[in-house]
């Protein structure tokens, strides 16, 4: 299949999305715009691992953090963000690198349980060690300008959260061309037959969860410029693992669009939901929300895109059979 | 010349349970070799243990002149074992050309020369017409001949056959033992477990046979059926004996 429709696609959302950051002026909306590409940079980088190799995450929160905690902790020292981007990435995989080791390889959901576990204890951890602001979290100061990644307006955010998904969406359109995406696929297919044709399952998942740890992180770095305020509730906890999890199922585990979708309905149900609703309707929004989720798992567990994939591919699949019953029609 | 493949005392417990308790046989490079037995008789783990997908108890598996008893399973393919199971494992998810890159992409890094790679064997494997299918959606003779594919993509020195024509039909296991020929005139070595005994024994070069976890008889197919202890393992004793 040629990855031509998905880069125009691709190309189309980021030329809307620049004209929208700084064309508009709607703060709300803006503000709405900028959450749901962070929410799909971090369910793109939960479904290399969860999604197209197959081990679900619950703890996909702390990688965010990493970054979160890297950029307050420069931004306070005085030093630029952009430092934290390194540095908060490379501590994510190193994360990842010390925990996917012994875990990656276990088997249904001793995995998931193993990242709770993790997840847990980088939280308890932060919220008892002074240098990182204990269970109070970090205020970062008020700075200006691109060296500083803040900026007045909403815009640059914007702008800045849509080219960080892009470059993910760009990695992740080559995972799934390269040996990595091929492997993943296969280990998540049948682990035993993945091994009989050469395939090292723990090398190849350390490197797809040590990648996708550090796109996590640099969202976690935007994240910590965009609000000026990092502390364990808003960064590491396990409600943020669930919902970037959630991200991922809702809109396609293993699909290159997946995530955006599954971002978008999560961060437009909420904002819908609370407009409409105002104050007396805090908290419908994560009731349909949750009943969407029942429905996907009950229904579709490929998720939205996942489950307009396999219509496509069924409808093909028919045409397939006809021509194979009617040779004669076919001709 | 030494034989590709030297299995001696080849063991394998679990718990008090002897599965393989000293199995010994040769498959000489470029041949057939049959690998059969009583339902339990532990062929197939054997085969298990030959691939790397479990650990022997004991004894020894020399592959190509090298130990390999014990090695991880995906070293064991690096070195060059292929195998097809006995209930097939395929991708379900993927379909077959990519079941069959994923085989080629060890001895083809680079995901083009390994989908190249892996058009030619659909073509000889004669699944071609088939390569858009998902893996789930194929019939059990194209999930076995897909399975052979995924392993000869892998380019193997020795291949191991678990079964693959139970369950077929008659004129598909014709097609079958004439795609197995054609793999032995690639020059690849092949050992196979297999039921259907007068598919077997037109083609193999040499017959193992195994009961209760030991290699009872080794020799020409013609003779292993006339073998009395053979028969013993498969029939019981000789009525007379018994009475």
């Amino acid at each position: 299949m040629s990855p031509r429709p998905h880069l125009i696609a691709l190309a189309a959302i980021v030329v809307l999305g620049l004209l929208y950051a700084f064309g508009s002026k709607d703060a709300v909306t803006l503000d709405l715009v900028f959450t749901l590409f962070l929410y799909a940079t971090l369910g793109q980088s939960w479904n290399w691992i969860s999604g197209y190799a197959g081990n679900i995450s619950f703890g996909h929160a702390i990688f965010f953090g990493c970054g979160a905690y890297a950029a307050a902790l420069c931004t306070n020292a005085g030093l630029s963000p952009w430092l934290a981007v390194p540095a908060g990435a490379l501590v994510a995989a190193a994360l990842a690198l010390v925990t996917g080791f012994p875990t990656l390889a276990l088997r249904g959901h001793y995995f998931s349980i193993a990242t709770i576990a993790v997840g847990a204890l980088v939280d308890t951890y932060v919220r008892t060690q002074g240098w990182l602001g204990m269970a109070n979290g970090f205020e970062l100061p008020i700075k200006n300008g691109l060296g500083w990644l803040q900026f007045s307006d909403k815009g640059p955010y914007v702008a800045l959260a849509l080219g960080l998904f892009a470059l993910v969406q760009l990695a992740t359109l080559a995972l799934e061309r390269s040996r990595l995406g091929y492997y993943l696929r296969a280990l998540r297919a049948n682990h035993a037959a993945a091994a009989s044709v050469g395939i090292d399952e723990r090398r190849w998942k350390l490197i797809a969860f040590t990648s996708c740890a550090t796109f996590a992180a640099l969202a976690g770095v935007l994240y910590a410029q965009y609000t000026l305020f990092v502390d364990p509730p808003s960064t590491l906890a396990l409600s943020i693992s669930i919902d970037i999890a959630l991200i991922g199922v809702v809109g396609g585990i293993g699909t290159l669009w997946g995530p955006l979708v599954g971002a978008s309905v999560y961060v437009l149900l909420a904002k819908e939901v609370a407009l409409r609703l105002g104050g007396s309707g805090k908290g419908y929004d994560l009731v349909i929300y949750g009943a969407i989720i029942c429905l996907i798992a009950a229904w579709r567990p490929h998720g939205i895109v996942g489950s307009i994939i396999d219509a496509l591919r069924r409808r093909r699949g028919a045409a397939d059979v006809v021509s194979v019953q009617n040779p004669a029609e076919a001709a | 010349m030494t034989p590709l493949l030297e299995v001696r005392g080849l063991s394998k417990r679990f718990g008090s349970v002897r599965a393989l308790d000293g199995v010994d046989f040769d498959a000489a490079q470029g041949e057939l070799t049959g690998l059969i037995g009583p339902n339990g008789a532990g062929k197939s783990t054997a085969f298990g243990c030959i691939a790397g997908a479990m650990r022997p108890s004991g004894g020894s598996i020399r592959f190509a002149s090298q130990e390999i008893a014990g090695l991880a399973y995906h070293r064991v393919a690096r070195l060059g074992v292929g195998r097809t199971y006995q209930i097939v494992q395929t991708f379900a998810d993927m379909t077959v050309l990519e079941s069959v890159t994923t085989g080629a992409l060890l001895r083809h890094p680079r995901v083009a020369d390994a989908r190249a790679h892996a058009e030619e064997l659909l073509a000889f494997t004669g699944l071609a017409a088939k390569r858009d299918r998902l893996g789930r959606m194929l019939t059990i003779a194209d999930k076995k001949r897909l399975e052979v594919a995924r392993a000869l993509a892998t380019e193997p020195k020795l291949l191991l056959l678990d079964e693959v024509m139970a369950g077929l039909t008659p004129a598909e296991c014709r097609d079958a033992v004439a795609l197995l020929r054609r793999i032995l005139e690639r020059g690849v070595t092949v050992v196979m477990v297999e039921h259907v005994m007068e598919v077997l024994m037109p083609i193999a070069h040499h017959v193992v046979v195994i009961a209760a976890g030991k290699t009872i008889f080794s020799g020409a197919p013609a003779e292993a059926v006339r073998d009395p202890g053979v028969v013993a393992a498969y029939l019981g004793p000789p009525l007379e004996a018994a009475s």
